[in-house]
């Protein structure tokens, strides 16, 4: 009886003590996925809201790489955590970067180095159940406008927080942007996600600059 | 009691070697093309080692139609002008590196240029009827292990081309076999395309890549079509 109990303790121990959570699959988000609270920007943040729609619509119209934050809004997203542990990816039904988050261990990448993107150097690990992302290295290309109010620039800094909830059939996301040039103190807002029905498939969204009608449409007075 | 323990301990490790052995092959990391064999060019690389697409007479004057036209000062294709999304297998062929996420339900192929990533669905589901089946630039791509081969099934393409001229279309067939060589450090793809509307018999060939430096990391290729220089890279056609 006794050698059975141990080689089931022996046997579970790995499980037990070294299992992350996992977070894989496809995540949607639904009508009462957010909870966003308006940011508190600065003065110069304030300022320039029109400017910042402006680049946002010349991303989209010209099919720039949209870049986070505003891809985790754009479902289903697709979470591939991989069993080596050293990664998650994160892939959208947009055409253009997808997100790579380290979890082996590594620093960031030296800045004087690393191209600044639109997703951003992210590395990540995990406290106890949460999966801590810490990210920098981002650049002003793509859509920029954070939920709640905000820009994503050069200077920001976003830590996100994500979690199973509901007994796995519910992904948590905390983020909370840091940013000097943007906010008077960091802004932090929560989606969550729903695990999206077995048999999801990934869809692929195109985006086509030379198509004149879309342009128009984009561009035009609406309506006409 | 403490011999009990022993044996509990030696058991308890046959048994995780006996899991660890049924585990999948682990393809994860990044992977890049190297010009193994003094090709000078990726191009050049293909040329030496990817066989000539054995197509189908009217595919050939087709193509030799094209050939024409472009050598005319006519451009056939204007992907590059506008960003426009390339389909797979393009980035196979790429100079960049690019990353396999692996869980047991889905691989999924990710890459730095202008397309999406590819999702190998490796949870027993089967292909869309053809009715339902989207057209897309990836396919719908379903997976499963043949010891240590990982096994693609690939259908549903939009359409492209292959290298050594080969043709993709909306009947086009892929079948992939991806497998670990040098002990990990090395990944062979073997591609056979079919599809009788293009190709007299399949058309099939291999490329290695090698496993990147523990650290890499994945750029972000942008595109900017509003961008003159951009433009630039297409001269003006001749044709309307």
């Amino acid at each position: 009886m006794n050698l059975i109990k141990h080689l089931v303790l022996l046997l579970a121990a790995p499980l037990v003590f070294a299992q992350t959570p996992n977070l894989s699959g496809f995540w949607e988000l639904r009508f009462d996925s957010r909870n966003v609270p308006e940011a508190s920007l600065t003065l110069d943040a304030t300022k320039i809201a029109r400017e910042q729609r402006a680049h946002d619509a010349h991303a989209i119209r010209w099919c720039y790489n949209l870049g986070v934050p505003f891809l985790m809004a754009q479902t289903p997203i697709d979470i591939i955590q991989n069993a080596s542990g050293k990664e998650v990816a994160i892939t959208f039904p947009y055409r253009g970067p997808s997100r790579h988050i380290y979890t082996d261990g590594r620093k960031h990448v030296n800045p004087d180095v690393f191209d600044p993107s639109s997703s951003g150097d992210s590395i990540g690990h995990w406290e106890g159940e949460t999966l801590v992302v810490d990210t920098i290295g981002f650049s002003d290309e793509g859509v920029i406008s954070i939920p709640g109010g905000g820009r994503r620039t050069v200077t920001s800094h976003l830590m996100e927080r994500y979690r199973l909830v509901k007994n796995g059939q519910q992904l948590s996301v905390t983020s909370t942007w840091d940013d000097a040039q943007t906010f008077s103190k960091p802004h932090t807002y929560e989606f969550r996600y729903y695990r999206a029905p077995k048999g999801t498939e990934a869809r692929e969204y195109d985006c086509n600059a030379s198509d004149e009608e879309r342009a128009k449409f984009l561009t035009g007075t609406p309506g006409l | 009691m403490k011999k009990q323990f022993l044996l509990a301990l030696v058991l308890a490790g046959l048994v995780n070697t006996k899991i660890n052995a049924q585990k999948a092959p682990d393809l994860s990391g990044y992977w890049e093309r190297r010009d193994d064999v003094g090709g000078g060019s990726f191009g050049g690389i293909f040329d030496k080692i990817i066989p000539k697409a054995e197509l189908k007479p009217e595919v050939r004057e087709e193509n030799r139609r094209n050939a024409a036209r472009q050598a005319a000062g006519d451009v056939v294709g204007f992907g590059s002008k506008w960003c426009l999304s390339s389909s797979y297998p393009f980035f196979m062929q790429h100079s960049a590196a690019w990353s396999i996420a692996q869980t047991d339900n889905e691989i999924v192929q990710v890459h730095e240029t202008h397309s999406f990533p590819r999702h190998i669905y490796m949870d027993g589901r089967k292909h869309p009827e053809p009715a339902l089946l989207n057209p897309s630039s990836t396919g719908h791509a379903i997976g499963h292990w043949e010891g240590d081969a990982l096994v693609v099934d690939t259908v549903g393409f939009i359409g492209g081309g292959t290298p050594g001229g080969g043709k993709i279309g909306p009947g086009t067939r892929l079948t992939e076999r991806f497998h670990l060589l040098d002990g990990g450090k090395k990944l062979s793809v073997t591609f056979t395309w079919t599809d009788p509307a293009f190709y007299v018999k399949p058309h099939t060939y291999e490329l290695q890549y090698y496993r990147s430096e523990p650290g890499t990391y994945a750029f972000e290729e942008y595109c900017h079509a509003d961008d003159p220089k951009q433009s630039g890279s297409v001269v003006a056609p001749p044709q309307k």
